[in-house]
């Protein structure tokens, strides 16, 4: 039954994923000046601009190896090379200007925005676990009051209004952090104490700003107590003498983050696309700011893949969210009978 | 009870709670006597203070509820605890180790993400019980409640059935060996079979076990094939207590004798069953004199204006009744009580 619930799980994963790919290649086609129509301008410009000549067939010849299209082919051909590329040989194609391929252009950039996103997550949900399991065992006290208004008010502030009031702050009034990028200048790159240590300094504005706002889900973490502390199970516990630890922990703080962690899931999906605007304002070269600028000049290969990328990691995330909430919620092991 | 050993003494206990509109008195200056491996069955409606009376003898009435008086328990050897003046780790190892509670949520009494051997072990564990000879225990009783041990152990609350969940409540209830259980309304939400198969089971359990059970519900019937003592409770006070032959051929509380007159019959068509006229009382503006008196047909100015105390009727049985020895003629109770071997025949005679 699992085995079968597992192999169901995963094909629709697959199915999502190729689905999401083929519209957004047929969206990105069907634009006014779609990608090849965007490559062809480009280089005749710099044909223009440099005086020469060249024959259509070249250009057709330099469109193909870019963007892995034959620009005048029909779209199901087109889609088909396409498609045949990425799938089979992990090819994204090139980038229109930096004559990289945009594999290896997100693989440099992946690593830095996973960086700060997966603390600024872990940090935004540990302290939101904290916090919401404080306000609820202080419920109606003057703590829980205060730190709901304040949570609510974090929680409706996006989070580039905090971005910018850190780098005011922080960085302009008291030199403490630098306003952007990610290593410092003149630090030697490798596995050495300095180049960690810059690496810190720099990624720490970006991972507060997100992780501050991320105290939202401490709202979720409350309620979800406040429920459980209502619970029978939770006076039976206490009619049976256990200890307060114990049930602090596996009475209460299971259950409460049960529901917690699809959430949670769902949130490693966003993180990606939530760091084009924290990455843009710390100017931080992660894979946000590579999107960002490639929209910016239309850069059609590097916005497929990074496009890609992102579907993959969402779809992903949420598959092994499916498929481990067995694990920590019994009551959901029997997943696929009643679908 | 003269001849007795007493297992738990309460005095002048009160349970308050602080409201808006004022203080909600929901026991008022209760005493009761619980005597060694009797089974004593706590009756009375809904919000009579029955479950507050119950929790009580854990110390367990819920926030911001606030218990004053004395819950004495004296133990087989040793010295008598007063269990409200005990710590919170002294507490923590008196519940369950000395007295333990069934109580009407048993569908939910189960951690959800655990296993009930879970549920077994950190009990053992948190009582500094040894481990592998509390197993063996525990499998014990869950046999002697009918239930497959090791299939019981490896599920889940959400996988049994209710019937399945309080009988494995009830096991997890006795493996710490303790000399009173407690069961607040155990039954309420099982249906009628097995809601007499819990009551058989309790009868074996206790006698197998040694244990002194203390029963509430409000199903008189029920309370009549399983009690030796019954305390009826009428808005927040015991107003009656004797054995149970003599709460059903001799009750001499007005509100006993209308509670036995209301008992359901399924012979009776509902039009026509009989009701108690009027509304219980208020726990927070409490009227003067004795709480029953708005809905007494024996009532006058000394019920209205003083509160009667306990008056006894007889060796056994106790009556909080001005005009105990009038309630037989005042109140009579038409239809036998369907606990008696008439009612029972035509009961099960219309089924067949």
């Amino acid at each position: 039954m699992s085995g079968n619930y597992f192999v169901k799980r995963v094909g629709q994963a697959v199915l999502t994923f190729f689905a999401t790919v083929t519209l957004t290649f047929v969206l990105y086609q069907m634009m006014p000046g779609g990608p090849a129509e965007a490559l062809r301008n480009v280089i005749l410009q710099q044909q223009m601009g440099s005086g020469n000549t060249i024959d259509p067939a070249r250009i057709e010849q330099l469109v193909a190896q870019y963007t892995n299209l034959e620009s005048d082919a029909p779209i199901y051909v087109q889609y088909y090379q396409y498609m045949s590329s990425v799938f089979l040989e992990q090819d994204l194609g090139e980038s229109l200007y930096e004559n990289t391929a945009v594999t290896t252009l997100l693989a440099d950039r992946i690593p830095w925005s996973m960086l700060i996103s997966v603390y600024a997550m872990v940090i935004g949900y540990t302290g939101s676990i904290v916090l919401g399991a404080v306000m609820a065992f202080k419920e109606k006290s003057r703590f829980d009051s205060v730190s709901s208004v304040v949570v609510i008010g974090l929680n409706s502030t996006p989070y580039y209004v905090a971005g910018i009031l850190f780098i005011f702050f922080f960085s302009i009034r008291n030199e403490f952090f630098p306003t952007g990028g990610r290593v410092g200048l003149g630090v030697e790159a490798g596995f050495n104490v300095a180049f960690m240590q810059s690496i810190a300094h720099h990624a720490a504005l970006p991972i507060l700003s997100m992780s501050v706002l991320g105290l939202g889900a401490a709202l979720t973490m409350r309620g979800n107590s406040v429920r459980v502390l209502g619970e029978d199970y939770l006076r039976v516990a206490e009619l049976r003498g256990l200890r307060n630890s114990r049930i602090a922990t596996q009475y209460v703080g299971r259950n409460a983050v049960l529901p917690m962690y699809t959430q949670f899931m769902i949130g490693i999906a966003g993180v990606l696309s939530s760091s084009v605007i924290v990455e843009q304002i710390f100017s931080y070269p992660g894979v946000g700011m590579l999107v960002y600028e490639a929209i910016q000049v239309r850069n059609y290969p590097v916005l497929m893949g990074s496009l890609i990328v992102f579907t993959l990691v969402t779809v992903v995330a949420i598959l092994i969210a499916d498929l481990t909430y067995g694990f920590i919620d019994p009551r959901i092991s029997a997943g696929g009978d009643n679908e | 009870m003269s001849n007795t050993e007493t297992i738990f003494e309460v005095r002048d206990l009160n349970v308050t709670f602080q409201m808006n509109r004022g203080q909600s008195r929901v026991v008022r200056d209760a005493d009761i006597d619980v005597a060694r491996n009797e089974t004593l069955g706590i009756i009375g409606e809904s919000g009579s203070g029955k479950s507050m009376l119950a929790s009580s003898f854990l110390n367990a009435v819920v926030e911001p509820g606030v218990t004053t008086g004395e819950v004495t328990f004296y133990p087989e050897d040793g010295n008598p605890v007063s269990v409200l003046d005990l710590s919170d780790s002294e507490l923590n190892r008196f519940r369950w180790e000395a007295v333990a509670m069934v109580f009407q949520g048993a569908m939910s009494s189960f951690n959800p993400v655990t296993k009930i051997r879970t549920h077994f072990r950190e009990t053992l564990q948190d009582h500094n019980r040894d481990i592998p000879a509390g197993m063996d225990r525990a499998r014990d009783l869950l046999e002697s409640v009918y239930l497959d041990p090791e299939r019981i152990l490896d599920s889940y609350a959400h996988e049994l059935s209710g019937g399945m969940k309080q009988r494995a409540l009830i096991a997890l209830s006795l493996v710490l060996e303790p000399d009173v259980l407690v069961l607040d309304e155990p039954t309420a939400a099982l249906d009628l079979l097995m809601q007499r198969s819990i009551v058989t089971l309790l009868r074996e359990l206790q006698a197998e076990y040694d244990l002194t059970l203390v029963f509430i519900t409000h199903d008189l019937p029920l309370l009549t094939k399983l009690a030796d003592r019954i305390a009826v409770m009428y808005a927040f006070n015991i107003v009656e207590i004797g054995t149970t032959d003599d709460l059903l051929y001799n009750a001499s509380h007005p509100y006993t004798r209308a509670l036995l007159d209301t008992t359901p019959d399924l012979n009776v068509p509902v039009d026509e069953m009989d009701i108690i006229e009027g509304s219980k009382p208020d726990p927070v503006d409490q009227i003067p004199g004795c709480s029953y008196h708005p809905r007494c047909p024996l009532a006058d100015d000394h019920c209205r204006s003083e509160e009667p105390a306990m008056m006894t009727v007889r060796n056994t049985q106790e009556s909080a009744c001005f005009y105990y020895n009038q309630a037989a003629d005042a109140v009579p109770i038409s239809a036998a009580p369907s606990h008696s071997p008439t009612t029972d025949t035509a009961t099960d005679g219309g089924d067949r």
